[in-house]
């Protein structure tokens, strides 16, 4: 049996899809092409963060907590998504495809490796960072990728604003990089 | 990628790290790939037909940016570093065909007297877009990932990521808790700019085509200056 | 020919690029720098910088997910 996926690793059509890396420029492709096809077949762009504000709601739930009050939730279409639960939301099913795409294709080309943290300034990035991405997508009504991405395609000038104030921001997150988390 | 020629390294000191013997992951891969199918399968047939789909098109979004490496973060970040542009100039490319795209379907609904799909997405500007930008843009470089990054990097096994998703959910609840406060002193009676409005259908699209044009010009400009980059020709 | 090593393994995106950037000032010309890392963006952008700034350069992946990248300074 060991020797069938051997044999497959060699297989140059194995190597071009699965193994080597795609171009940036065909990922650009690639992605567009999906996007367009997600717009086409749901009538709603591509979006990340949303659905990571929901997450945020119903393990506050969980706890005990309560959101209906919150002006953020309180439109009927926002309360009815709250309430038909987390496996029926279609930005669930988004997020955690792309967790579990990531995987199958690393793992697809053997490059599956756990990597764990090495410092405390990881973990002081990655609290920092997580809590600053979050509640920075919320007030902008986006991420890269709902408020960027889809924001620019959707013809809208509120991506084109974002898209400035993000080369800001990332800009001013390099500085801090260098001197604080090399 | 530059594709100059690559004579092979010579090196004074033979390798001496015994490299491991490489198992193929592909059983792994083979089963995660089953189930991930039963679950679309089970998803379709105990809740929505559509769930399955949008799982499928997630995995697609997955596959598609870890094989490319593409990241957003690093089309804004890596020009502030290293003066390298190749991924902002591949970000303008999505923009554009995406542009392309949804806009045939928009202006499809729009022509046939239909609703036009994905309004939503059209948000209003105001100091909230400009503080979650500039939040956004430090918090992605700092963690290392923006929200797809993120996502991405939990599949490939990254621990750092799987805590920064988790502080992306708790900031993401912060902020939709304090979105009272913004949208009633902050938000409230701006403008939002569906370009179309302004420039009539084809004028946005070819207006907004030639920014990125001339942006992907300015991208490639600034990549030559900072990397020094010499004309071959 | 001086043989030097980085060892980058653990590190987030874009340090191991950082830090090869400043490392390869303190090599002289012909020198090697071995850039040990296990980021698959790294995989790609160093061998990119790499060769951008006229280097040699070779990806040896030496396990799962882990690679050598080995720059030659021009």
């Amino acid at each position: 049996m060991k020797k069938v996926w051997e044999n497959i690793s060699k297989n140059r059509y194995y190597k071009m899809v699965f193994k080597n890396p795609f171009t940036y420029i065909t990922g650009a492709v690639l992605l567009s092409i999906t996007q367009i096809a997600l717009f086409a077949y749901s009538g709603n762009p591509w979006g990340v963060s949303g659905t990571l504000a929901n997450w945020g709601a119903w393990i506050y739930e969980l706890f005990g907590g309560s959101v209906e009050k919150w002006y953020y939730f309180s439109s009927s279409g926002a309360q009815a998504t709250l309430n038909a639960g987390i496996l029926n939301h279609s930005g669930t099913m988004l997020n955690v495809g792309i967790v579990g795409g990531a995987l199958l294709a690393t793992l697809l080309a053997s490059q599956f490796k756990w990597k764990k943290i090495k410092s405390v300034k990881q973990i002081v990035a990655a609290v920092l960072g997580g809590l600053l991405m979050g509640y920075g997508a919320r007030l902008a009504g986006g991420c890269n990728i709902g408020a960027l991405f889809s924001g620019i395609a959707s013809l809208s000038l509120s991506g084109w604003v974002f898209a400035v104030f993000l080369l800001a921001g990332a800009w001013i997150g390099s500085k801090l990089l260098a001197k604080f988390f090399m | 990628m530059a594709e100059t020629a690559n004579a092979p390294v010579r090196r004074s000191i033979p390798r001496t790290t015994t490299r491991k013997k490489k198992k193929s992951q592909l059983p792994i891969a083979m089963i995660v790939l089953l189930l991930m199918i039963a679950a679309g399968i089970l998803l379709s047939a105990f809740k929505d037909s559509s769930t399955g789909m949008f799982l499928m098109f997630g995995g697609v979004f997955g596959f598609i940016l870890q094989k490319s490496r593409f990241c957003f973060t690093a089309s804004l970040r890596d020009p502030c570093i290293t003066g390298s542009t190749s991924l902002t100039k591949a970000v303008l490319v999505a923009f554009a065909l995406t542009t392309i795209g949804f806009t045939a379907i928009k202006y499809n609904a729009f022509a046939s007297g239909q609703a036009i799909p994905g309004m939503s997405y059209v948000q209003p500007i105001s100091l909230a877009t400009v503080a979650g930008g500039v939040m956004f843009g430090v918090g992605m470089v700092i963690a290392g990932g923006c929200a797809s990054g993120t996502l991405m990097r939990v599949g490939e096994g990254f621990h750092m990521q799987v805590l920064a998703l988790v502080f992306f959910v708790i900031g993401s609840l912060w902020g939709a808790k304090d979105m009272g406060w913004w949208n009633l002193n902050v938000i409230a009676d701006s403008p939002r700019v569906f370009l179309p409005d302004v420039f009539g259908w084809l004028g946005a699209v070819v207006i907004q085509l030639l920014i990125i044009g001339c942006l992907y010009v300015a991208a490639d400009l600034w990549e030559r200056k900072k990397l020094g980059i010499k004309d071959e020709e | 020919m001086a043989e030097y090593e980085l060892d980058c393994m653990g590190e987030a995106c874009p340090l191991p690029l950082m830090k090869a950037e400043k490392k390869i000032k303190d090599l002289a010309s012909g020198d090697v720098l071995i850039v040990h890392i296990d980021h698959s963006c790294a995989m790609k952008n160093v061998p990119e910088w790499a060769r951008s700034q006229g280097h040699n350069v070779e990806v040896d992946e030496v396990d799962d997910g882990e690679w050598d990248v080995i720059i030659e300074k021009a």
